[in-house]
């Protein structure tokens, strides 16, 4: 009697198993639970609002709140699982030392789990964003699906490739504290597109490069899909000439690297991962 | 060192496990890895220092067949067994598994302490690849065998070590796999689940599946394995009969406890004792070093003194230590005794007899004194001279059985 389920299919449960237990353990002991997931965004949405009115700061744009919180929401699903990255593989060495099972399964189960919680995250932004009259009915929205897609892509390659170094080299979580601010600063998360593009002058009629950087994409994406093409273009229109909406199909494509290069960062890893842990 | 010759099984197909000149050399680094090590090692072309666990060891598990592997710390146990699993690849050689595998390394490892029993359950259940369908099918069974009903909805991280190691071991059973590992697990949990996992492996091992038992108590491998392998620094020294192996293991660790037990002397060196001896009760011959004393009752030492010049009024003395603790069990002088002895000068011997027969069974440690009445002057302190293996069959807890008369 082999009970045992062949195929990839037999690995579905595994995946869907540690995913929750990575969202279990988050809010493990916490008398709110998952409802963090939905209170922690509403009331950083809050305090933004807040101290903006206070400050009367809008970065002379009638949307910013909405198109600043809309970026701090988004990039905390790359910041989440960059963290919990770290430790998606060492700190299972006691699941990885004792039993052979496809190592991608923890980073991408990490990956998955942020996911989840960006999806709740994503209910009071949503919110916060009709209520202000900022979100876009309509078709538009299924622009979040390419956005999602691509961005959840671009976490897994970072979970596989940042948990598999952090196995072998520790600092690999002191260069991800800085270079997550690095990268923060690169994206535009609380500048506009346009900053980034005129900055990035030097590189003339190749300034579209700065969709390399998958972040700067994905973002486009989301914003555009919420707050509709009229706010929130794919490109700026003063750069469409240079820079045409396809360059967001840069960013996308290195999601996609980014993914193959974790799981090949892996692979090659898992040789001796077990020696390492 | 004796040499039971290493079996090498016939290739007759009906293996389980197969592991052909498998070694594995780790790289040894610094308590942390860090990316400027690794550049410098790079840069300077330093060839990474090795570590040698396993060496050219070949060993083949038939189905049916239930193998233990025994050796001290160190000597590449728990390697082999990592290595059969599948989780650390060897440096060369290879090692092939017919069938599911399910290893039980370690104390219940693969629980996360902040997951309920049932969750961890499930957990491990996924990992091997057992659909959920199946795995709640057998959960109560899982429960039942650990007898941890009543906790099971409760986080592993409030279990104790007993109940950890019944649930890992009915949840690697339970999954029904070809190959079980099991990593020194069973010195855990009382003697009635002790009982019942030999029993299920017993049963498993009739319903034609391999398992690999990794201990360093040989009682335990002796009584389940049909052969036994001898592991020590890598090596493979012995490989076929339990009780040949068991017996050639013994005697090294023997050799090696009694090296580690250090025999000190010290003192002024004016008066010594020159030799120490216990007769054993079934030759009556005097034996020095280490002893075994069946069921002793009354036992006498004799004691060798030589004295440089006169030395007047001395006391002798004597202490049994448990040598596990160290705690002495008895020790007493011939002063608290009342017998004075005027003084010593040449040679001479002495003796006394001590009634043993209360004592636990267990290795002790007997240390010898000769010093001056007044306890100032140290003339010769013997630690440690001889060791004495007490078999009997007493049971009762603590050292020495004191005489105990029930009413009720």
């Amino acid at each position: 009697m082999d009970a045992r389920a062949d195929g990839p299919g037999r690995w579905l449960d595994l995946v869907r198993i540690l995913t929750a237990r990575n969202l279990k353990i988050r809010y493990k002991g916490s008398v709110l639970g998952f409802l963090w997931s939905l209170l922690t965004p509403a009331l950083t949405i809050l305090m933004y609002a807040v101290f903006a009115r206070i400050l009367k700061f809008n970065a002379g744009q009638p949307h910013y709140l909405q198109f600043l919180v809309s970026g701090i929401i988004v990039w905390g699903f790359t910041a989440g699982c960059l963290n919990d990255s770290l430790y998606s593989i060492a700190g299972n060495a006691n699941l990885v030392k004792k039993v052979r099972f496809p190592r991608a399964i923890l980073p991408l189960s990490t990956a998955l789990a942020n996911g989840v919680n960006f999806l709740l995250t994503f209910v009071p932004l949503a919110l916060y964003l009709a209520l202000t009259g900022t979100l876009e009915w309509g078709p538009g929205l299924l622009w979040l699906l390419p956005a999602f897609a691509f961005h959840l892509a671009l976490c897994a390659g970072i979970a596989c490739l940042v948990g598999t170094l952090n196995v072998f080299f520790r600092d690999t979580q002191h260069a991800v504290g800085i270079g997550q601010l690095a990268w923060f600063f690169l994206t535009p998360v609380f500048y506009f597109p346009r900053m980034q593009l005129e900055a990035a002058g030097f590189l003339g009629a190749w300034r579209g490069l700065v969709f390399l950087n998958p972040m700067t994409g994905v973002l486009a994406l989301y914003r555009r899909a919420l707050m509709g093409a009229a706010e929130q273009p794919l490109v700026p229109p003063e750069f469409a000439a240079d820079v045409p909406a396809r360059w967001v199909g840069a960013s996308c494509a290195v999601c996609l690297a980014v993914l193959l290069l974790g799981l090949a960062a892996l692979r090659r890893g898992d040789r001796t991962f077990g020696d390492a842990l | 060192m004796s040499e039971v010759p290493a079996t090498e099984p016939r290739d007759d197909g009906d293996w389980a496990i197969d592991v052909s000149r498998v070694t594995k050399r780790f790289r040894l680094r610094g308590a942390s890895a860090s990316l400027k090590t690794a550049a410098i090692d790079f840069l300077r072309g330093r060839p990474p220092r090795t570590f040698t666990a396993l060496d050219d060891v070949s060993l083949r598990v038939r189905r049916g067949e239930t193998v233990g592997i025994v050796g001290a710390n160190g000597a590449g146990k728990s390697t082999l067994l990592s290595i059969i699993a599948g989780t650390i690849r060897a440096t060369s050689g290879t090692a092939r598994t017919r069938g599911s595998v399910s290893s039980l390394l370690e104390l219940g490892a693969g629980f996360h302490p902040d997951l309920t029993g049932r969750e961890n359950v499930m957990l491990y259940g996924a990992i091997m690849g057992i659909p959920r369908e199946t795995m709640r099918r057998r959960f109560d069974e899982i429960v039942d065998f650990a007898g941890l009903a009543e906790f099971i909805d409760q986080p592993v991280r409030h279990y104790s070590s007993g109940m950890y190691v019944r649930l890992g071991f009915s949840v690697a059973v339970q999954v029904d796999p070809d190959i079980l590992l099991v990593d020194e697990v069973l010195a855990v949990g009382d003697a009635d689940f002790q009982r019942k996992c030999l029993e299920k492996m017993a049963e498993f091992r009739d319903r034609g599946k391999a398992m690999l038992l990794i201990s360093h108590d040989i009682n335990t491998v002796r009584r389940v394995a049909d052969r036994v392998a001898y592991l020590a620094k890598g090596r493979l020294l012995a490989f076929g009969d339990p009780a040949d192996v068991s017996s050639a293991y013994e005697r090294e660790t023997e050799a090696a406890a009694a090296a580690s037990v250090a025999q000190r002397e010290w003192g002024t060196g004016e008066a010594r004792i020159v030799r120490a001896a216990c007769v054993d009760p079934a030759t009556g011959e005097e034996r020095t070093g280490s002893l075994a004393l069946r069921s002793p009752g009354r036992t006498e030492f004799r004691l060798r003194w030589g004295a440089a010049r006169r030395v007047e009024w001395p006391v002798f003395g004597f202490s049994i230590a448990d040598r596990a603790t160290s705690r002495v069990v008895f020790g007493t002088n011939t002063q608290i005794a009342g017998r004075r002895i005027p003084a010593l000068e040449g040679e001479g011997g002495l003796a006394f007899s001590v009634d043993l027969s209360r004592l636990h069974p267990g290795d002790y440690l007997v240390s010898f004194s000769l010093h001056s009445e007044d306890h100032k002057t140290n003339y010769h302190r013997l630690e440690h001279a001889l060791r004495l293996k007490v078999e009997n069959g007493l049971w009762f807890d603590g050292l020495v059985s004191l005489p105990v008369e029930w009413t009720i």
